[in-house]
C-alpha cells in the first residue's frame, strides 16, 4: 500500500514537472533547474498533503472541544491564506531565490580561500551509514537552533517589531503558524542558511524532517483542548504548553523579560536555559502591548505587512520611552 | 599405491572450492550495478541478471556522478553536499575507502594520459584539478556559470566543461591548468563527449533540443541535430561510431546518433527523465537512470524496448556497471 502511493505520489509529481513546470522553465531557458524544479514540485505536493491532513484530523478536534468559541471567525482567514503560501511554496520558494546566491557566494568564496565549511558528519562518522541516527541527530540540532531563533526574534527590538504580527492574532488556531511577517520569513531562513553553513545541509531525510517540524508547528497552534499527560508536556511541545507562549499576560512574577516557552519541537530546552513555563490553565492568546497597533490582529495580509515594516523602522528612532 | 581417500577427497574439495570461487568472481563481475539515488543519499545495488535489488545502502548527501579508476578495482562516488569521494569496489559493491575534503564534486574524470582528475562544482562554480594518485588539489578555477559535465581529447591537453547557466563551453588547458577559451553553445548546455575522430566535440543542449556539433579547435559550432525535448547526456554505445542521448523529460526519449554522417538513426521512448546511461558490453541492454520516477529504465536494444523498470531510489542519476561496452 505504501509502495502503491509512493508510486502515484511520484507519477503525479512527474505529470506536474511534465505539463505544468517544464514548458516554460525550457522556454525561459532555465532548463538546468528543472532537477530543483522537481524537488519544488515534492515539496508542493507534501504541502498539499500536509494541509488536508491538518483540516482533516485538526479542524474537527477544533470544533469538537475548542478552547475558545468565536461566533465571528473573519480573523483567522489571513492566517489561512499564509499557511497556503507558506505550505504550498510560495514564500520558501520567494526566500530561496533571494537567499540561495547569497549563500553560495560565501560558500564559494570560502572554497577559494581553502576553507571547506564542515559537516555534521565529519564530526561524527558513524551518522554517514545511520539514516535513523541522523535523522534524529539533524532534528535535535535544528530544534536547537530554532530554539535561539524564536529566543532571539523576542529579544532583538527590530526581530519582535515583525515577529509580533505572528503573536498578533487572538484568535489562534492550527492556521496560525504561517502567519509570519515576510521579513521575519526571511530572517528565519537566513538563520537556517547560516546553520547548513556551519554544520552541513540535512540528508536526504530533509523533507521527513520538515514534515516532522510542521506537524507539531500546526498541532501546537490548534484551539482545542489537547493534552499530552504530564510526561508528554514535558518531552513535546503540546497546544498548552505553546499557548502560554502566545499568551496575553502571564502571571505576576512569572512574566520572563521576552516571553516563555519557545522551543517548536523539544521543551527540554526551556529546561535548560530556564524560559520555560508550566500551568494549567488555557489562557486567551494575543499582545497586550508592543510595536503594532491594535488593529494588527484583524488586519489583511498587506496591511500586516506595512504595520510590520513600520514596527520595524520605528525600532531604529531614538525614543527614550520605549521598553 | 593405493591412493589415500582423505586426501583425495581434501585435493577434490579444493579444486571444487577453486572451480566455486571462480565461477562466482566471474558471475559477480557481470552482475552488479550501481545506482546513485542523489535525493535520498544511497545506493541502489543491483544484479544485472535477475534486475533485482539486492541492497540499498546509505552513502553520503547527494551522490550525483560515479565513474570506476583506469584500473578498475574501485568506482568513485562523488558526494556532493558532502564533500567526499566515497570508493566502492564495482564487483561486490563493499565500500574501500573515503577521501574528504574534496570540496563539492559533481561530476568527475580522468584525463586519458591518467595525469589528472578533475571534478566539477555546479553549485559553486569552479572547476578542480587534482592529482589523480592522492587527490591533491592541484588548481581551483573560476567556472561561472555551474559547470557540469565534462569531456578530453584525445592527448589529454585539455578538458571541456559545459556551463549550463551561462550558455557556453570552457576549455582549460591542462597542461598550464588555466583556461584557454569560452565559446557560446545552444541553450543550457549539459552532456559534452568527445566525438571518436577527436575533431568534433558533442554538446547536448537541453534547452533546445539538439546536439551541437562544435569542432572544438576552432572553437565553431558547425550544426545542431534535433534530438528530442531536453537533450541531457551522451553515452557511447561501445562501436565507436554511435552516442546515444538521453533527452530527460518526464515522457522522455533516448535518440541514436551516428558520428559519421552526424544525423538521428533512431529513437526510442524511454519515461521518467532518463538521464545518465550504460550500455552491457554484449550491446543487448541499455540502462538509464529515470531521474523523476524512482526507477533504472533497462531497454532491450534487440526490440528498442523498455525491457523491465527497476524500482531504486529517490532522483536516481548515476549508474554503472563493470561489464560495459565502453565509456569514451
Amino acid at each position: 500500500m505504501i509502495s502503491a502511493f509512493v508510486d502515484g505520489f511520484v507519477e503525479l509529481q512527474g505529470w506536474l514537472l511534465d505539463r505544468v513546470v517544464q514548458p516554460p522553465l525550457l522556454a525561459m531557458g532555465m532548463g538546468s533547474h528543472l532537477e530543483m524544479a522537481f524537488d519544488g514540485v515534492e515539496f508542493f505536493l507534501c504541502g498539499v498533503l500536509q494541509l488536508a491532513a491538518a483540516y482533516l484530523l485538526l479542524r474537527p478536534l477544533e470544533a469538537l472541544r475548542p478552547i475558545e468559541v468565536w461566533t465571528d471567525r473573519r480573523a483567522v482567514r489571513v492566517d489561512v491564506l499564509y499557511s497556503f503560501l507558506d505550505r504550498l511554496g510560495v514564500i520558501p520558494l520567494l526566500m530561496f531565490a533571494l537567499l540561495a546566491p547569497l549563500f553560495a557566494l560565501v560558500d564559494g568564496w570560502l572554497r577559494f580561500e581553502g576553507i571547506i565549511p564542515p559537516q555534521l558528519e565529519d564530526l561524527v562518522p558513524a551518522l554517514e551509514s545511520r539514516p535513523l541516527a541522523s535523522f534524529v541527530a539533524y532534528l535535535i540540532l535544528i530544534d536547537f537552533a530554532e530554539y535561539w531563533r524564536h529566543r532571539l526574534s523576542h529579544t532583538l527590538r527590530w526581530w519582535w517589531a515583525l515577529h509580533a504580527i505572528h503573536h498578533s492574532q487572538r484568535q489562534m488556531t492550527l492556521w496560525t503558524d504561517s502567519r509570519n511577517h515576510l521579513l521575519d520569513d526571511l530572517s528565519s531562513g537566513f538563520w537556517f542558511a547560516l546553520m547548513a553553513l556551519l554544520i552541513g545541509v540535512p540528508p536526504g531525510q530533509f523533507v521527513g524532517l520538515l514534515i516532522a517540524v510542521r506537524t507539531v508547528e500546526n498541532l501546537s497552534h490548534v484551539n482545542a483542548r489537547l493534552s499530552f499527560g504530564r510526561l508528554g508536556e514535558r518531552l513535546l511541545v503540546s497546544p498548552r504548553y505553546h499557548r502560554w507562549h502566545h499568551a496575553l499576560e502571564l502571571p505576576t512574577g512569572r512574566q520572563y523579560r521576552f516571553g516563555c516557552n519557545f522551543p517548536v519541537l523539544f521543551p527540554v530546552w526551556d529546561q535548560i536555559f530556564g524560559t520555560q513555563y508550566l500551568a494549567q490553565e488555557m489562557p486567551s492568546t494575543g499582545l497586550s502591548d508592543g510595536p503594532l497597533p491594535e488593529s494588527a490582529a484583524q488586519s489583511g495580509f498587506w496591511r500586516q505587512q506595512w504595520e510590520g515594516i513600520q514596527a520595524l523602522l520605528a525600532t531604529f528612532r531614538p525614543n527614550p520611552h520605549r521598553r | 599405491m593405493i591412493p589415500c581417500p582423505v586426501s583425495s577427497i581434501l585435493r577434490l574439495t579444493g579444486k571444487l572450492l577453486v572451480v566455486l570461487l571462480l565461477t562466482w568472481n566471474i558471475a559477480a563481475e557481470a552482475g552488479l550495478a550501481i545506482a546513485l539515488n542523489s535525493a535520498e543519499g544511497t545506493i541502489s545495488l543491483i544484479d544485472t541478471e535477475t534486475y533485482e535489488v539486492t541492497g540499498k545502502v546509505t552513502v553520503c548527501k547527494e551522490p550525483h556522478h560515479l565513474m570506476p579508476t583506469p584500473d578498475d578495482k574501485s568506482v568513485i562516488v562523488a558526494c556532493a553536499a558532502a564533500n567526499q569521494l566515497v570508493f566502492f569496489d564495482p564487483v561486490s559493491g563493499r565500500e574501500q575507502k573515503r577521501i574528504r575534503d574534496i570540496s563539492d564534486p559533481y561530476q568527475l574524470g580522468y584525463s586519458p594520459d591518467r595525469k589528472w582528475f578533475v571534478a566539477t562544482s555546479l553549485r559553486l562554480d569552479r572547476v578542480d584539478l587534482y592529482d589523480p594518485v592522492d587527490f591533491r588539489l592541484k588548481a581551483r578555477l573560476p567556472a561561472p556559470r555551474a559547470p557540469s559535465h565534462m569531456a578530453f581529447d584525445n592527448a589529454s591537453e585539455f578538458v571541456f566543461v559545459t556551463l549550463q547557466d551561462s550558455n557556453e563551453v570552457m576549455a582549460i588547458h591542462l597542461g598550464t591548468q588555466k583556461i584557454a577559451w569560452v565559446m557560446p553553445v545552444a541553450a543550457t548546455p549539459a552532456g559534452i563527449v568527445m566525438a571518436p575522430d577527436n575533431r568534433y566535440l558533442l554538446v547536448a543542449s537541453m534547452g533546445e533540443g539538439v546536439v551541437e556539433v562544435i569542432e572544438w579547435r576552432f572553437q565553431t559550432s558547425v550544426r545542431k541535430v534535433a534530438t528530442d525535448t531536453a537533450a541531457h547526456n551522451l553515452q557511447p554505445r561501445g562501436d565507436g561510431r554511435h552516442f546515444f542521448v538521453s533527452n530527460r523529460t518526464v515522457n522522455g526519449s533516448i535518440s541514436l546518433l551516428d558520428t559519421k554522417t552526424m544525423t538521428v538513426v533512431d529513437k526510442f521512448d524511454v519515461p521518467g527523465g532518463p538521464d545518465d546511461m550504460m550500455v552491457r558490453a554484449d550491446g543487448k541492454e541499455l540502462w538509464a537512470t529515470a531521474r523523476f520516477a524512482r526507477k533504472v529504465q533497462v531497454i532491450d536494444l534487440t526490440t528498442k524496448k523498455l525491457k523491465i523498470s527497476i524500482p531504486v531510489g529517490s532522483s536516481p542519476h548515476g549508474v554503472f556497471f563493470l561489464n560495459h561496452a565502453g565509456l569514451r
